[in-house]
């Protein structure tokens, strides 16, 4: 535990966690760099954060297995970001990479998860989270929580199906579509308002509407799950998608109708 | 010119950005021969140019320098530096491709540069590292926030291959917007050079 990352895991404030990796939000660079002109003193403020997803040591696994794992695992979302960075979707920007460590930085994206918006509660995978659900979730305002964005939520509904379809469009396949992992960037920020998808670990190129579809079906079940009248919301998504996948919508849409009657899974038989 | 550490990383960094510079022929003639000189002649001039030299014009943000930095620095404390030094490195973990010549070429000082960022990794307590700095480059030290100004974003988007990219195409960005685009991009490449495809 003595490697420069670690030091920097250390000084972090944890945020989350999964099964596979410990999410933190840290500051990376010294605050007399960022605000390069004056004022070397004053610290957090004026510093921008970043999030560090450190994948830590899975100790039920051999540790030769699990250093490999890790760090492919590591390089692999990088990847997957970069690739739809370059292709023009909204993703956070990759901040610092150490696969010996398991670390992945990310840019800190200022602005809630759509779970949230729509009244699904916190986000977390409820088992292994503790008691960390202090934060927004429980404002019991009957207030349209998108207010603050200046826009509806059908309009935000849209904004996830564009995302998806550029991301599709770009042959990834994001492989965890869910409401906790698309987060609305708020509008005051330096980018403006996105929707943004985050957490691209279990994501990976594919070519085939199969994967696309299933990534789509992910998504509805999803919705489905977590929150109340889940179709509109689920048909204002596809409805986007569809503008924006072109001629590429109807394969997609084939095999979303198969996939919706057999499960995410296909059939092993034969 | 500016001092600062990192909190989780040994090295402690000095950096000035010089501009203009007219005489980066010059400055390059000395890297290099300081390099070819022997014994202890040798080592004085090699600790005289014992500076990261990047090329100003094509870093687009203090983020991007900053992240180029903090990989190498990185890479030096882990033992994985992929060239001689941890300055070189900087120059490599800025270029887009394996090619450590290349890199070099491109990011560090060039017969035509007019603006350059000098770099000093090492401990806290170089003497004079301000005077050292200007012993070489000549020309006057700039606040960082200049860097913007000179950003050459042509050669920017042709090393960092952004013309073919969908994003820098998507309709109705506006030139400030294609810029963040680009910055995001170029940050992002450079973060993630350690494990780039």
């Amino acid at each position: 535990m003595e490697s420069a990352t670690s030091r920097l895991l250390a000084s972090a404030i944890q945020v989350s966690q999964g099964a596979e990796a410990k999410v933190f939000k840290a500051y990376l660079h010294p605050c007399e760099f960022a605000s390069s002109s004056t004022s070397p003193s004053d610290a957090s403020d004026g510093r921008t954060p970043i999030l560090l997803k450190y994948r830590f040591h899975k100790h039920y696994r051999h540790p030769t297995l699990d250093t490999t794992l890790t760090k492919a695992r590591v390089a692999g979302e990088a990847r997957a970001i970069i690739k739809c960075l370059r292709h023009g979707v909204n993703v956070p920007g990759i901040r610092m990479v150490d696969t010996a460590q398991g670390v992945l930085g990310l840019e800190w994206i200022d602005g809630k998860s759509i779970r949230l918006l729509l009244g699904g509660g916190a986000e977390g995978e409820d088992e292994t989270t503790e008691e960390e659900t202090e934060d927004d979730s429980h404002e019991i305002e009957e207030e349209d929580p998108f207010d603050e964005y200046g826009i509806s939520e059908d309009d935000a509904m849209r904004m996830i199906g564009t995302e998806i379809a550029k991301m599709h469009r770009a042959d990834i396949v994001h492989g965890d579509l869910t409401t906790s992992n698309m987060i609305l960037r708020h509008p005051s920020s330096a980018k403006g308002l996105q929707l943004v998808l985050i957490d691209f670990g279990l994501a990976y190129t594919s070519t085939l509407a199969e994967d696309k579809a299933v990534d789509l079906y992910v998504l509805e079940r999803a919705f489905a799950s977590t929150h109340p009248a889940s179709e509109l919301l689920v048909a204002s998504v596809l409805k986007a998608y569809q503008e924006h996948m072109g001629k590429e919508w109807l394969p997609v849409s084939k095999r979303l109708d198969d996939v919706r009657l057999r499960g995410r899974k296909r059939s092993m038989v034969g | 010119m500016l001092s600062f550490h990192h909190h989780h990383l040994p090295a402690h960094i000095h950096l000035a950005l010089f501009h203009p510079v007219s005489h980066a022929a010059q400055i390059r003639a000395r890297i290099v021969r300081a390099s070819q000189l022997e014994g202890p002649e040798g080592d004085a001039e090699r600790e005289a140019v014992n500076f990261a030299f990047i090329d100003a014009r094509l870093i687009t943000s203090t983020l991007h320098l900053q992240t180029a930095i903090h990989q190498a620095i990185l890479a030096e404390a882990q033992g994985a530096l992929r060239t001689k030094t941890v300055h070189s490195e900087i120059l490599w973990a800025l270029s887009p491709n394996n090619n450590i010549t290349e890199a070099i070429r491109r990011f560090g000082v060039s017969d035509n540069t007019t603006a350059l960022i000098v770099v000093r990794v090492g401990s806290s307590g170089i003497p004079d590292i301000e005077h050292r700095m200007k012993a070489i480059a000549t020309g006057d030290i700039r606040p960082l926030s200049d860097l913007s100004k000179l950003t050459d974003w042509a050669t920017v988007k042709k090393y960092y291959k952004l013309n073919a990219d969908p994003a820098m195409k998507a309709p109705g960005l506006s030139p400030e917007q294609q810029k963040l685009v680009a910055d995001e991009i170029v940050v992002s490449t450079v973060a993630m050079k350690s494990v780039a495809a």
